[in-house]
């Protein structure tokens, strides 16, 4: 299902964030989305999320999401299994969610509580739950902040790897990092 | 896993037990007069005579048993009201002014007026319910304020069902209020249960057997059976909180 939003307007304040803006995301598309800090990226996410109320616009409804966020949002004191777990499937899925997350993480920290994994590694726990979970599309705010290089790719391979078809939007500051990726670019 | 306790440590809290049974030894010595403060030792001799008796056993259970129904009523009352509440909040606005009533209305008139409604049965189920249940219910809505929104957000994008965001997010959240409670409500229900017994006189209660001490001045007994309730008291409260450790887990 294509997404549109059309004629979005909304303020902070006395701040316009959005004034008629109009989007479409292609079924299946993949969207990068980049402009300097406080344009609204965040905020274009969480009112595709439904987590904000424009001031006025229309965004298409009845479209499962999942999505990472710019901070983690880990089950404390879980392993990155259950946490993928948390969003689909139950313990029968154990073994398979273990395979999933084998594609982006060491195998021995697979099971350890996320508290005890690195930085990066708890980022890449969130990516991996995103592409997990049931949805029509992905929404990605900063993945690859704290990744490195190397691991980055890694992971940018790992999401169109895992995407089986779905519309992804990936908001970065990190474009030039990612020219070698099919991504249509988007400017806010 | 809790690390295991170091001899020094021992040690120390064994002389400490040491220095306080010496100074109760002293005071006793010093008042030299057992019908008004007995001894350790003529405790420990009125304890070793209770025992095997079926009284003691049938004054132990009673207590216990109607106090651990008050608390546990109280505990999983107080869990569904302050649900609830969290939900509703005009079902929490009512219950306002009630429970801040039961928090400082005193135990004693509570205790008549149980009396006189319903007998003296049940007294203590109903006290113990009476003093636990506004410190769970107030527990259960601190929890679940406290639950983290960023992962109430997360959930509600990721559309996780109802039960499984209860019991991953909302549990976590609502159980080290509600351990906090629960430490201090476990203390208070006995002290409560304990004295409503000893006015409204039950029949195989802890309570009724203080209050013969008193009548007949067996001092000796009355501190063996305030033994018992100190030795209850901590077992209820070391297995209740290990059971809630287990399932917060």
């Amino acid at each position: 299902m294509d997404i549109q939003i059309k004629e979005l307007s909304h303020r902070f304040g006395e701040k316009t964030i959005f004034e008629h803006f109009d989007l479409t995301l292609k079924d299946g598309g993949l969207y990068g989305l980049t402009a300097p800090s406080g344009r609204g990226k965040t905020t274009l996410l969480r009112i595709l999320l439904g987590l904000l109320a424009p001031d006025a616009g229309t965004v298409t409804q009845g479209v499962r999401y999942s999505a990472v966020f710019q901070t983690d949002r880990l089950l404390p004191g879980r392993s990155a299994v259950d946490q993928l777990l948390f969003v689909r499937g139950g313990r029968r899925d154990r073994e398979e969610a273990a395979r999933f997350l084998s594609g982006l993480l060491p195998k021995n920290s697979i099971n350890q509580p996320v508290g005890e994994l690195s930085g990066g590694m708890q980022r890449r726990v969130a990516i991996a739950r995103a592409l997990w979970a049931d949805s029509d599309c992905v929404l990605m705010d900063e993945p690859f902040t704290g990744l490195d290089e190397t691991t980055l790719c890694q992971t940018a391979d790992f999401i169109l790897r895992e995407l089986h078809g779905r519309t992804l939007l990936l908001s970065t500051h990190q474009k030039e990092l990612l020219s070698e990726y099919p991504f249509e670019w988007l400017t806010l | 896993m809790k690390p295991a306790k170091s001899p020094r440590r021992f040690l120390r809290g064994l002389l400490v037990t040491l220095f306080w049974l010496g100074v109760w030894q002293a005071v006793s010595m010093l008042v030299a007069k057992p019908v008004i403060f007995a001894s350790p030792i003529d405790t420990l001799r009125a304890l070793w005579a209770l025992v095997p008796t079926a009284a003691y056993w049938s004054a132990v259970l009673g207590s216990l048993g109607r106090i651990a129904l008050g608390f546990f009523l109280a505990l999983v009352l107080g869990l569904l009201v302050g649900i609830a509440a969290f939900r509703f909040s005009l079902l929490r606005t009512l219950l306002s002014p009630l429970l801040t009533m039961v928090k400082t209305v005193p135990v004693a008139s509570f205790i008549i007026l149980i009396l006189v409604w319903f007998g003296s049965s049940s007294l203590a189920v109903i006290v113990a319910l009476l003093i636990v249940f506004p410190q769970i219910y107030f527990a259960a809505l601190s929890g679940l304020e406290s639950t983290n929104p960023e992962l109430l957000e997360l959930s509600k994008v990721f559309r996780v069902p109802a039960g499984r965001r209860a019991w991953q997010v909302y549990r976590p959240a609502l159980w080290p209020y509600l351990m906090g409670a629960c430490t201090s409500a476990l203390g208070m229900s006995w002290k409560a249960g304990i004295a409503a017994e000893v006015i409204g006189t039950p029949l195989h209660s802890i309570g009724e057997q203080l209050y013969l001490s008193k009548v007949y001045m067996a001092t000796a007994e009355l501190f063996a059976w305030t033994l018992t309730v100190i030795l209850l008291s901590t077992v209820f409260e070391k297995a209740v909180l290990w059971l809630l450790r287990r399932v917060g887990k």
